[in-house]
């Protein structure tokens, strides 16, 4: 019942704020343009790249088709666009004369955070259910190959969009700022998670051209190590919608870690903080 | 039975970040209220009441010392589905429907959806809002708002409710609807706590008060005692003479007012005997002797003059 109010509230919000319409309106824009950007031409192309007439090359060129979809400057647009249209609903819960109606109510202060983090992300689902959904429909009816895999991409974009949601979650605790938690949150995503990312491939590779020193590489790694790997998590995307192994869940798990971190961090501080 | 307890509760904020300074918004307060009452609790601006409501919430932590509610700690989260809440200041999300600010707030406090679409008419009629219901609070005025606060802080059917000025910014007419509301509830066997400014009603409606001033409590007890002079008395006589009035300003510091009516400060019921037995004597009627009463606003400014 108190999750329940929670989500309505948000979605309440949202629809209020018109920031559904926003979402539902620019997504409808992304739909119409591949409904015309995916033509047979595009197909064929994309075949005779792949020099492959069959079954087997349609398959294929479906799958670099989705996979071009849902890659990194896409993914990264759509999760950061979530981040901002989300970040003013823990600042906005918490402002004086809410926040303390909120408190008298019989509810834990660790439900009212986890109400606000599920909240958040069902509102994200149903956004990414309706883009995702669609764009895939639209592939598959266009292409004639169904590639259900690519269903995959709402559940890993909205993994991604919740893992950084809960260092949302606990920057709005913090700074009580819309504006802050969007800043720190983007710019966590984007450039600093990317970079490290970057530096992580880097290290992994055989060829390097530029040599860091032992402690910015340590240091590097550290960071790499504890912050989340929305990146990471976009490669094991693809890798699922197309079909290919995941060799590596290390990004998962810490990912998940990091998640978990900061939501136990948002539940204490939230817990002991006077209102 | 008691609802609420107080015992020595004491709530420090820090002056200011990382100075280790603190500011002492509580000190040592205890009291307690109960069943079926209607407590007032008065101070001036900053003096804690706020602070204290808001520690009985669970909404801020005490320093020290313990409260409870119902006989259990005011922690316990479970507690809080006997106790409905209107604070000062609230701030409904503003695009929401008057229905919809019951809706959220009733559904937080565990109503289901059959319980609160029968509550959400009965509760916005009784605060005399029932005719907008369905418009966007963002065009409500601030006593409107305060209405339906009230609604809110009653939907789950409370037995103690928290009202911080309840009757800010509602005109004279609509502070008379929410006094018959408080009164309703009372003989219902609510217990209600109030914060308010306006001494004026806390005298109207409560049975007993509180005086916070600078955090310390400086008065507790029925509006009838705390109003009614202990040492102070007044005397309805027939006419007095001059040689009369003038025995009594010199010996009993008496104040005067007119022929008939004169009160006088006395060490206890012997001298008001002594009084008696004088004008009596002098062939003085006496209509009436009785202690002198205050308005509580009188009282409440002499007392914390006195303490400032």
């Amino acid at each position: 019942m108190v999750l329940y109010a929670f989500i309505k509230g948000i979605f309440k919000e949202a629809l209020a704020k018109k920031i559904l319409l926003t979402i539902f309106g620019f997504f409808t824009l992304i739909i119409v343009l591949i409904i015309f950007a995916i033509t047979n031409s595009t197909v064929d192309g994309l075949q005779m790249m792949l020099e492959s007439k069959s079954e087997g090359g349609l398959r294929e060129a479906v799958m670099m088709l989705q996979s071009g979809i849902v890659s990194g400057i896409p993914m990264f647009m759509l999760v950061a666009s979530m981040l901002i249209i989300t970040a003013s609903f823990v600042p906005d819960m918490l402002k004086k004369g809410h926040i303390d109606l909120i408190l008298s109510k019989p509810i834990s202060r660790t439900k009212i955070i986890f109400g606000q983090f599920l909240a958040g992300i069902i509102l994200v689902f149903v956004s990414f259910l309706f883009l995702l959904g669609i764009i895939w429909l639209i592939v598959s009816l266009k292409t004639g190959y169904w590639n259900f895999s690519f269903l995959y991409s709402i559940l890993w974009f909205t993994l991604i969009f919740a893992v950084l949601y809960s260092a949302v979650i606990l920057i709005g605790i913090l700074s009580r700022s819309s504006i802050l938690t969007i800043i720190i949150n983007l710019l966590l995503f984007f450039p600093i998670t990317w970079l490290l990312y970057l530096a992580n491939r880097y290290f992994e590779s055989d060829q390097k051209g530029i040599v860091f020193g032992a402690v910015a590489e340590a240091l590097l790694k550290f960071f790499y190590q504890i912050l989340p790997k929305a990146w990471n998590l976009q490669d094991m995307c693809d890798a699922i919608i197309t079909n290919n192994p995941v060799t590596n869940y290390q990004p998962l798990i810490s990912s998940l870690l990091f998640m978990a971190v900061m939501l136990s961090v948002s539940i204490w501080y939230f817990n002991k903080k006077d209102y | 039975m008691n609802v609420i307890e107080i015992n020595g509760v004491t709530k420090n904020f820090p002056a200011k970040r990382f100075s280790g300074e603190k500011i002492k918004a509580l000190d040592n307060v205890s009291f307690s209220v109960g069943s079926g009452e209607i407590f007032g609790l008065l101070g001036p601006n900053g003096a804690g009441k706020t602070t204290l409501v808001k520690i009985l919430l669970g909404i801020t932590y005490s320093t020290a010392g313990k409260a409870s509610l119902f006989d259990k700690p005011v922690t316990d989260v479970n507690i809080k589905r006997k106790v409905g809440y209107l604070p000062e200041n609230h701030k409904f999300p503003n695009y929401l429907t008057g229905e919809q600010v019951i809706d959220y707030f009733g559904r937080l406090s565990g109503l289901r959806k059959g319980d609160l679409e029968k509550k959400t008419y009965k509760y916005l009629k009784i605060v005399g809002m029932d005719e907008w219901g369905t418009t966007k609070i963002k065009k409500y005025s601030k006593g409107m708002l305060q209405r339906l606060g009230l609604a809110q802080a009653m939907i789950s059917n409370p037995d103690l409710i928290f009202l911080d000025e309840p009757t800010d910014g509602v005109d004279p007419i609509g502070r008379k609807e929410i006094r018959d509301v408080l009164l309703e509830l009372k003989s219902q066997g609510k217990t209600i706590f109030l914060n308010s400014h306006l001494l004026s009603e806390i005298e109207l409606i409560c049975d007993r008060v509180a005086i916070l001033n600078k955090g310390a409590l400086i008065k507790e007890g029925s509006v009838e005692d705390i109003t009614t002079s202990e040492n102070k008395y007044v005397f309805l006589t027939s006419d007095l003479s001059d040689a009369i009035m003038n025995k009594l300003l010199v010996e009993h510091k008496s104040t005067v007012q007119g022929r008939n009516e004169f009160s006088c400060f006395v060490n206890g019921v012997e001298d008001v005997n002594k009084i008696i037995d004088y004008l009596r004597s002098s062939g003085i009627l006496i209509h009436g002797v009785s202690r002198e009463k205050n308005s509580l606003e009188s009282m409440f400014i002499n007392l914390i003059e006195q303490k400032n």
